[in-house]
């Protein structure tokens, strides 16, 4: 029953919402606040009564002789994934309603928001991939119209169009592995699927093919390299939305399913491919993060090196490390999206770094808890980051394929978090204001309203550190024997303190070194590629546009125009001048000859119907 | 009621309604009642059906010496083509409730189309049925013709020499099977020898795939679709080119099965161009029409695989994807020729952030667009993936290519949406008022709700397309 409800509630109420919020636009708020924290209610009381996974087989619909099954199976994974998805989906609403408190469109913003939700736990509740699938794809739905929230300018429009093309790139991989599923193991279900991996019934070519297939769309919705450039441009959309959609939730899909299928890439030898893949990510988000602008580009480049970590967390073999990084960085990262729409919209919806400053004496509350979710991204104990973080560098290092290179970049973009993030924080709230005119207009946000969900968030990341043994053995299911490397926690926070300490001086009490250093010619073509993350978003769009659009679509166009249609042009632009000829001598108005022809019709079945008779 | 007048009453009284109301109006309401009470007949004998097989409805007009008999009988494949061609009647009928050039002759062609329609679906006498194939040329010919938009004289003209040429071959066909056979009626032809199948085959072949169309036949279709009336354009995606899709399945996939198998791969290779082709053709487009007609040709490729698997699944899917492609096309083609009518121009560029000025007409727009790319809680979705599978089982892996037809219709709705819908608004957009009428609106929200309601519950129509071809099947699922 509570899960039926948790399925159809979210859509029923965002068609709900809606209409209500045409009505009255307050009250689209509160209930779609009343909503959100009903459904995290729902999947409390799922989490406490857990006894065993909840298994409810369900079919779609019969075509021929094939039946697309659409169960429900809601195991210690999907709990964890679900108190994420309707927790901060909650915060996050209950958060919007300063942040979205002038706009006109309300109603329709919290409806998406709601239908968000429900494609989120769709994803997660799902039985067989055929769910999974549709999770997915309103989840993108979603995101595509969140992020273009407000089409009436021209680049959150584009954004939107980036955001559902590079991610449909993926999805049309994943659809074909539900075919390819389906054929050659005649299932969709999840579980089956894992069992039939790890008894080695499937042939391993096969399965690595359709391993590989299903990780393309993880890189699709995870923001993974190649396919990340929509998710810095999806920072167009409202921060709300970024904090949920784009940093907590949606974009750990990618991870959820690769973590779902664990035991079908084990046995299927895939791992490797997205630790290296995710660990080639992690470095370019990381050091793209350390020069960006604006203060939501440096937490999406730095959602997209935390999203890695995960990866490779499951890429080494340790289920645990990625899903707990998963659900740590989900917090984290919520917390400081939020802290940074704090920011934005007490500055007037600036997002400009540097013309911030200053800024503690007027948001301290924000300052606090940003400052907390920093320490947690960063790594320090006894943050939960800490845990998950050590955690995957760890496995990465003892696993003798990752050993080396990946394991090199995963610390390497582990230890670079503290510099991006302790950047933003200084330039942010410390120091002097840059912008004396900004600085003035900035104003004290909402304590209830605003620092409420920051603190919840803050307390939670804080807390969460210290169960993260008890979460890995709630998600796996299992004790694992923790692996250490002695020499590794203190070299780590060594490295940590030290980049910190570069940050301090270059941002806080040295500007001029810094300034000094990006004169260097080598280093302007380094800080180049960095801002415009490796460019690979220029040169996806060159190989669209040139190749793809002026290239292929327009030799195409050319043998449409010129060879296919074109023979059959010249007959009939003859036939036509003996028509306009014939025209001309009849009837001069040419609508009166639809009468004429229907009399002639009428004629020629009346001959008929005298012949069939005589 | 005999069903022999719901093909002679459209028929002969399209003429006696147009001459009076022309001077008196009023002739829209007659329409749309009648097409209601066409639709509600055929709902009498949807479940008036039984289970298997065809339903004797009457003989009339023998002409015994060569078999020219007027044999009606149905059974649940054209069932479901009668159901849906009468929805659709009754939606274009709403949707062109403010035609303002000669309203009376406008409906009357309407239902002289919806009685030729009617027999086309409904006799199963070869002749007969390629009388009524040919009858539906003729409204479709004036109603390009006379209510089109500035290129219709040629547009009308070279549709009317295209589709009027392949019929040549198709009766061509129908005489030499009844030379073979001895008899015209499609159900005795199917149990007979025929000595020269695959010359039948190959007339059938292209006589169809002109009109469904599959490349390279295709060119007639976006000069038409361009030209028509949206509400025509709409009637010609939704019915007219259901009508060569019909023919496929039922003359050629279902009459002549060996040969059928044998020559699936030319139907397969023309469908994968078709889809991709098209796909490109559309990318391509900044014609919103165009776009849109390219679109509907891409998705009939993508139909044309689907058959030529020739298996249970896929026929089944083949199916349920033509009812999608019907209900999904025609409300873009009815939104874009809305736009035109306002903005007085095809072109993409001058078009821009409509959302702001007609919100609901612009999400009903983006919800087919959805469901033309295959998103799931649409119906064509569902079409995909069942295509997909099917598809699989018959060729193995590879087919997933199918899956980049997808990719492209992604792309150029996306674009379209980007360039139409969203973004700031253009000059000309602001300076236009979208105000719709409340019927012609009224029409696009049934399509809306079907596309959702089928999208999200396709089992129900699936039940009664799975039983359509059941009776076809022999052991092992092939057939």
């Amino acid at each position: 029953m509570s899960i039926a409800l948790l399925l159809i509630l979210p859509f029923t109420g965002a068609i709900t919402a809606f209409i209500i919020g045409k009505i009255s636009k307050k009250y689209a708020f509160v209930f779609a606040e009343v909503i959100g924290f009903l459904l995290f209610a729902l999947v409390v009381n799922i989490f406490l009564n857990y006894t065993k996974p909840i298994n409810i087989p369900l079919d779609w619909f019969t075509f021929g002789n094939v039946t697309l099954p659409f169960g429900i199976y809601i195991d210690h994974l999907s709990v964890v994934m679900l108190l994420i998805a309707t927790g901060l989906g909650a915060l996050d609403i209950h958060f919007s309603h300063d942040y979205m408190k002038e706009d006109p469109d309300q109603a329709r913003y919290y409806a998406k928001i709601l239908f968000f939700i429900g494609g989120m736990i769709l994803l997660v509740s799902a039985k067989e991939l055929t769910g999974l699938f549709v999770g997915w794809e309103f989840m993108g739905l979603a995101s595509y119209l969140l992020i273009s929230f407000w089409h009436q300018n021209n680049t959150p429009a584009d954004a939107g169009v980036a955001a559902f093309l590079y991610t449909k790139f993926g999805d049309i991989f994943l659809f074909a592995a539900m075919g390819l599923l389906l054929y050659f193991t005649g299932t969709l279900d999840l579980q089956k699927i894992n069992l039939l991996a790890s008894q080695n019934q499937l042939a391993s070519s096969v399965s690595f093919v359709i391993a590989i297939f299903i990780f393309i769309a993880a890189i699709g919705k995870s923001g993974q390299f190649p396919l990340f450039p929509w998710l810095m441009r999806a920072m167009e959309g409202p921060t709300t939305v970024s904090a949920l959609i784009h940093g907590a939730t949606m974009v750990n899909s990618g991870i959820y399913i690769v973590a779902r299928l664990f035991d079908f890439y084990e046995a299927s030898q895939a791992l490797i491919v997205v630790a290296a893949v995710a660990s080639l990510s992690a470095f370019i988000g990381a050091t793209s993060a350390l020069v960006q602008k604006e203060i939501k580009k440096v937490l999406a480049y730095s959602t997209m090196s935390h999203l890695s970590l995960a990866f490779i967390g499951l890429g080494v073999g340790s289920l645990s490390a990625g899903m707990t990084h998963l659900t740590n960085h989900a917090i984290f990262k919520a917390l400081l999206f939020l802290s940074a729409g704090a920011v934005i919209m007490s500055a007037r919806h600036n997002k400009d770094l540097f013309r911030l400053g200053g800024t503690y004496k007027k948001l301290t509350l924000v300052a606090i808890f940003m400052a907390l979710g920093a320490l947690s991204l960063s790594g320090i104990p006894p943050f939960s980051g800490f845990y998950s973080k050590d955690a995957i560098i760890t496995a990465s290092l003892l696993n003798p394929q990752t050993h080396g290179i990946i394991s090199t970049l995963t610390i390497i973009a582990g230890v670079l978090s503290v510099a991006y993030i302790f950047r933003v924080w200084l330039l942010i709230f410390a120091g002097k204001p840059r912008d004396l005119e900004l600085n003035e207009a900035i104003t004290t946000p909402s304590k209830f309203w605003i620092a409420l969900p920051l603190g919840i968030m803050a307390f939670a990341t804080l807390a969460l550190g210290f169960y993260q043994k008890e979460l890995r053995v709630y998600i796996t299911g299992e004790e694992v024997g923790e692996a250490h490397i002695e020499y590794l926690l203190p070299s780590l926070l060594g490295a940590i303190f030290l980049v910190a300490f570069i940050v301090y001086k270059f941002y806080k009490s040295r500007p001029d070194l810094r300034d000094n250093l990006a004169a260097q010619p080598f280093m302007k073509a380094i800080h180049r590629v960095l801002y415009n993350g490796y460019f690979i978003e220029q040169m996806i769009t060159w190989f669209v546009q040139v190749v793809i659009i002026h290239s292929v679509a327009k030799t195409i166009h050319w043998v449409e125009v010129h060879i296919v249609d074109g023979a059959i042009n010249k007959t009939v632009a003859m036939s036509h001048s003996i028509f306009m000829l014939f025209s001309k001598t009849t009837t001069s108005k040419v609508s009166n000859q639809a009468g004429v022809m229907l009399l002639g019709v009428f004629s020629l079945f009346v001959i008929l119907f005298i012949g069939s008779v005589v | 009621m005999s069903y022999v007048a719901l093909i002679f009453l459209p028929l002969f009284g399209s003429l006696f309604i147009y001459l009076p109301t022309r001077n008196l109006g009023g002739t829209k309401y007659i329409t749309l009642a009648l097409f209601i009470f066409m639709f509600s007949q055929m709902i009498a004998l949807f479940t008036a059906l039984p289970e298997h097989g065809y339903m004797m409805l009457g003989e009339y007009l023998p002409v015994t010496k060569f078999d020219f008999i007027l044999t009606l009988q149905v059974d649940r494949l054209s069932v479901i083509m009668l159901l849906l061609s009468s929805v659709l009647l009754i939606l274009v009928t709403l949707a062109s409730w403010n035609v303002e050039k000669k309203p009376a002759a406008y409906f009357s062609l309407l239902i002289f189309f919806s009685g030729a329609i009617f027999g086309v679906f409904l006799s199963t006498n070869l002749l007969w049925f390629f009388i009524f194939w040919e009858l539906t040329l003729i409204p479709m010919l004036f109603l390009v013709g006379i209510w089109g938009a500035e290129g219709r004289i040629y547009a009308a003209i070279k549709f009317f020499l295209y589709t009027h040429i392949a019929s040549m071959l198709i009766l061509l066909a129908f005489f030499l099977m009844y030379k073979e056979s001895g008899t015209f009626d499609m159900t005795l032809i199917k149990e007979s020898m025929l000595s020269t199948p695959v010359l039948i085959y190959f007339l059938l072949f292209i006589g169809f795939a002109v009109k469904m169309p599959l490349f390279p036949f295709h060119t007639w279709l976006p000069d038409a679709h361009v030209q028509a009336p949206a509400p025509v354009s709409a009637l010609l995606a939704g019915v007219l080119l259901k009508m060569g899709a019909y023919g496929m399945i039922r003359l050629v996939l279902l009459l002549l099965p060996e040969t059928s198998q044998k020559y699936a791969w030319i139907l397969l290779t023309l469908g994968l161009i078709t889809l991709l082709f098209a796909g490109f053709m559309a990318l391509y487009e900044t014609h919103i029409k165009k776009m849109v007609a390219y679109s509907s040709i891409s998705h009939m490729g993508l139909i044309a695989i689907a058959m030529s698997a020739l298996s249970f699944d896929s026929l089944s899917a083949a199916l349920y994807e033509m009812i999608g492609h019907a209900l999904i096309i025609s409300p873009l083609f009815l939104i874009a020729g809305f736009f035109h009518q306002k903005l007085h121009s095809w072109e993409m560029k001058d078009m821009g952030g409509i959302m702001q000025k007609a919100p609901y007409l612009s999400a009903i727009f983006v919800l087919a667009g959805l469901g033309a790319l295959g998103l799931p809680g649409t119906m064509g979705f569902i079409g995909e993936i069942s295509i997909l599978i099917s598809a699989i089982e018959s060729f193995g892996a590879w087919i997933v290519v199918i899956l980049f037809g997808s990719l492209l219709a992604s792309a150029y709705l996306i674009w379209t949406f980007r360039r139409v819908i969203y973004g700031q608004m253009s000059a000309k957009v602001s300076a236009t008022d979208f105000s719709m009428h409340k019927v012609e609106f009224f029409a696009l929200v049934i399509f809306a709700l079907l596309i959702l309601f089928f999208g999200i519950f396709p089992s129900s129509l699936f039940e009664v397309i799975n039983q359509a071809f059941s009776p076809y099947l022999n052991a092992g699922g092939a057939l």
